[in-house]
């Protein structure tokens, strides 16, 4: 092993030797990748969307089987049949998607993972533990709400403190920063680090370069199921990576690479010129309440032109969801008015607001944007399943049309699966979100209301659907962006609002703010104070 | 493995894995109904019977001529219509128990059309008619007490089960009743009852209402946008809401054509089934064919097909039974054991991981006894 100086007093946790998955369809996830996981580091696990990150933590996890391989340990070769054998072992992750019970709340969701009966008594220790680890970590969550009430962010601060509670020796997090905001993941840093420092080893798959730049010792690129890296994190540059993750041929994608991470205001030079007079969509006065009957969004007003796009930053839970459910006809508000070219839209249907031009991504793609058990093809129509093009007489549907419009999706969007007839399930994380984009985008919508739409994308697709949500301004739609992401609220919008406990903290544009004080809206700390 | 290589393999492994995921559901299946096969010969060698000739003797009662086969086919009939009530529900995401009730409002509205003259063909088509909107109307209550008032349509199905069992009782021996005999309704006039298909056995046209029905259907939930949106529904109805679908719709839409299929259900007995072709207080002729229906929908895999092929199967149980109790001494109930360990089968999930947790489990015992002689483990392969 050539980078063997690099750890100190590090020492071999785990090995994984030639893993190959070959899923049940047929699909190559990974082809004899072998890495080894010593303690005292952080990994950062890169790679496209689909080229098997989530799959080689999952088997490292317990969760799947390797067709071929294997993995050792210190004293001899392990093999786990389940997450819970994993877990006891001393290997604990946090997935892309949660598996959390709903209906229970976050204490009880952890409680449940440690033992199947579980008591009141133990519930009582749980929450105290949790307490103290909140405390510590940084990471604070409502124990005592059901978590389905919570918002995604929120959801994924549950599932970090499970893992977390268990005293793991390593720590597998799949894309945890996509559902924080910046000052989380600063906390969250932190504590990989203290994590570190104490001797653990944590595997941070992330897309976000900088992040795995900034917190990571090592780190190994995926390509199409090939281990196609292995680099300490100080000799490697970003340029290297991109080129790793995608292979030699792409150069275009190297400069996505900066725009989205470095060069922030680029996209600014094109601003706002084909911005309409006349906004298309109107909200005043928006008083909407959320699942347990508090005030979630507190009388908001706001408008948005053709060709413009507003952007809303601030941390999850602080209205977002409840705001953009009720635009989109998922929610009804108490009070306000909120209109499209002077329509009505509170209230309505869903069905009835996509007839005035609306798409909208979801946040959350698995409950909402996906029926997970159907086909891509099927999830592809979800919403337009009733245009014309692809439905004739007596509303039969027009298979043939549908299956030409997914494979001119998939090319264009650049989604990977084995076809139109893939369960939507079975496609990677990221996969799944170029699906919902490129459905909805597809629409050709005049009014496009967007949550967290990157979330999950590796940067060239991130790079992709943003550059088309620029282009669609350009043709003088209008555009709602929703985004925990700051950097993508702030190098795109051309107004934004940042919202803190259900109200806009200011409106500006983003040419206005410095990063440091939109942290600070976003956390609630007015001017007077900050000037203070 | 070079990319070709893998590609290509990749490639054969995947027609292989459709073919085999798309057989899975039918493999469950059959496994379900040899266990409960093997649950009852367990049974009849415990009791002292020779299960190897009780079996004989209902396969050949079931299937073992035209004449056998065709009394099967009589006694799926009704099975088809009132399992796609079960599933047809269940696909838009509801739990209808209400078929046996559906089915005897549909069979007293059948009954209603002996009271006009109407030519042949026209008469038949209205007493379609009449059981189809009778079911439909039967089960449109409590959908609507569930889509109104969110009362549960577990409960109230089942409990309109029991009205309409009563209620049935009633219409037969005092509106409907036979002024001649007072036990059973007015029968049906030859001009609506469905022509006998084979001479001397119950099979009668309603097969082929069942069959159309059922391919109607199939159609429907895989072909139309209408179907979309119920199968939507019913996996995902927070997605579906989202998609512009209307949840309460599809529902309303599938407890109406449930109701339906139940309706023409009671319909193909009543019109259909020979001799008397009508009513009796207690409805014997049908009794307990709405609840067979859902174990022909779990066997059947809730798909329109599977459906026909399982209530065969059930048919075949039902019809051969007879021949069992008298060639082999083997009490009719025994089918009735056997149809439950069917369904006990088939409601535990995903039986078919049995087969990969066997294969998982051998492979640990015997690495924690290799293990155990201290020799280190090579794992190949899968
Ligand atoms: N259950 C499954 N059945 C079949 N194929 C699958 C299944 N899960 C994943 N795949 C395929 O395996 C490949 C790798 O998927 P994986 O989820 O590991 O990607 P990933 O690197 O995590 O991507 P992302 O960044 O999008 O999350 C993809 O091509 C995906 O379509
Ligand atoms: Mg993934």
């Amino acid at each position: 092993m050539s980078d063997e100086h690099a750890a100190r007093n590090s020492e071999m946790f785990l090995r994984a030797e030639k893993i190959t998955k070959v899923y049940s369809d047929g699909t190559v996830a990974l082809k004899e990748a072998s890495v080894e996981i010593r303690s005292h580091e952080i990994i950062g696990l890169l790679g496209e969307n689909g080229a098997g990150k989530t799959t080689f933590t999952k088997i490292l996890s317990g969760l799947l089987p390797p067709t071929s391989g294997r993995v050792i340990s210190p004293a001899g070769p392990v093999r786990f049949s389940s997450p819970r054998e994993a877990l006891d072992f001393g290997i604990g992750m946090v997935h892309q998607h949660f598996a959390l019970v709903g209906t229970f709340t976050a204490a009880e969701n952890v409680a449940l993972s440690y033992a199947r009966p579980f008591s009141r008594i133990q519930l009582a220790k749980t929450i105290e533990q949790l307490e103290a680890l909140m405390e510590e970590s940084g990471l604070g969550v409502p124990l005592d709400v059901p978590v389905e009430k919570l918002a995604v962010g929120e959801q994924q601060r549950v599932e970090i403190l499970k893992v977390l509670s268990r005293n793991v020796d390593l720590l597998i997090l799949d894309e945890p920063t996509s559902v924080l905001t910046p000052l989380e993941v600063d906390e969250l840093f932190n504590l990989l680090r203290r994590l570190r420092d104490a001797g653990k080893s944590i595997i941070l798959i992330t897309h976000k370069l900088k992040e795995v730049q900034d917190v990571t010792n090592r780190i190994i690129v995926l390509r199409q199921g090939e281990l196609v890296g292995d680099v300490q994190t100080a000799s490697a540059t970003t340029e290297q990576l991109a080129q790793m993750m995608v292979g030699q041929a792409i150069e275009a994608e190297a400069g996505a690479v900066e725009l989205s991470d470095e060069e922030l205001p680029a996209s600014r030079t094109l601003k706002a010129v084909n911005r309409t007079v006349d906004s298309i969509l109107q909200v005043e006065n928006l008083t909407i309440r959320g699942n347990t009957g508090e005030i979630a969004v507190d009388d908001i007003s706001f408008e948005i032109h053709g060709g413009e796009i507003f952007g809303i930053a601030g941390v999850e839970g602080n209205g977002q969801t409840e705001l953009v459910e009720s635009l989109t006809g998922l929610r009804v508000p108490d009070s306000g008015t909120a209109t499209i070219n002077g329509t009505n839209i509170l209230g309505v249907d869903p069905r009835q607001i996509y007839r005035l031009g609306v798409a909208h991504i979801p946040e959350d793609r698995w409950e909402l944007g996906l029926v997970l058990p159907f086909t891509l093809a099927e999830n592809a129509i979800l919403g337009v399943h009733r245009w014309e093009q692809f439905r004739g007489a007596l509303s039969v549907l027009k298979w043939g049309r549908i299956n030409q419009h997914v494979k001119q999706l998939m090319e264009r969007f650049e989604i990977r699966a084995a076809g139109p007839g893939a369960p939507a399930k079975s496609l990677s994380g990221g996969n799944q979100q170029k699906l919902i984009v490129g459905r909805e985008l597809a629409k050709n919508p005049d009014i496009i209301v967007a949550s967290q739409p990157t979330r999950g994308l590796d940067i060239g697709s991130a790079y992709y659907i943003r550059q088309t949500l620029l282009d669609m301004r350009e043709k003088g739609r209008a555009i709602l962006l929703v985004s925990a992401d700051l950097d993508e609220v702030l190098a795109h919008a051309d107004r934004v609002a940042i919202m803190f406990e259900g109200r806009f903290m200011e409106v500006c544009s983003p040419a206005d703010l410095t990063r440091e004080r939109v942290g600070m809206l976003m956390g609630g700390v007015t001017e007077a104070k900050e000037t203070a | 493995m070079s990319p070709q290589e893998a590609q290509r393999k990749s490639r054969l492994l995947r027609g292989i894995h459709r073919t085999v995921t798309g057989l899975h559901p039918a493999l469950e299946s059959l496994m379900a109904a040899v266990v409960g096969l093997l649950v009852g010969a367990i049974l009849m060698k415990i009791w002292g019977f020779k299960p190897w000739e009780a079996y004989r003797a209902l396969i050949q009662g079931a299937y073992g001529g035209g004449y056998e086969l065709s009394n099967t086919l009589a006694w799926a009939t009704p099975l088809i219509l009132t399992a796609l009530t079960f599933s047809m529900c269940l696909r838009a995401g509801m739990f209808n128990i209400g078929a046996e009730g559906q089915m005897y409002m549909g069979a007293l509205a059948a009954v209603c059309i002996a009271y006009f003259v109407l030519p042949p063909g026209i008469h038949h088509l209205v007493g379609l008619l009449f059981a189809a909107t009778a079911g439909a109307l039967w089960s449109l209550v409590p959908a609507a007490l569930k889509l109104l008032r969110g009362v549960s349509e577990v409960i109230s199905t089942i409990m309109f089960n029991w009205i309409a069992r009563w209620l049935g009782l009633y219409l037969t021996l005092n509106i409907l009743v036979d002024p001649i005999r007072s036990e059973k309704s007015v029968s049906i006039p030859t001009s609506a009852r469905l022509p006998v298909l084979v001479e001397g056995t119950s099979l009668s046209y309603g097969i082929f209402v069942s069959v159309a029905f059922a391919l109607v259907i199939y159609f429907l939930l895989w072909h139309t946008a209408t179907g979309y949106e119920l199968r939507a529904a019913g996996l995902n109805p927070t997605a579906a809401r989202y998609g512009g679908i209307r949840n309460k719709r599809t529902m309303f839409l599938s407890f109406i054509l449930g109701g339906m299929a139940a309706g023409l259900a009671g319909a193909t007995i009543m019109m259909g089934m020979p001799p008397t072709y009508a009513a009796f207080g207690g409805f014997p002729q049908m009794l307990n064919m709405g609840f067979n229906g859902m174990a022909v929908a779990m066997v059947g895999r809730n798909h329109p097909i599977g459906i026909i092929i399982a209530a065969i199967f059930f048919g075949g149980l039902s019809s051969g039974g007879g021949w069992m109790q008298i060639l082999a001494g083997v009490p009719l109930e025994m089918v009735n054991v056997v149809m439950g360990a069917i369904v006990l089968t088939m409601s535990i999930p995903e039986l078919i991981r049995v087969f990969p947790a066997i294969k998982n489990g051998t492979y640990k015992l015997i690495r924690s006894l290799r293990d155990g002689k201290g020799k280190a483990v090579e794992e190949g392969s899968t």
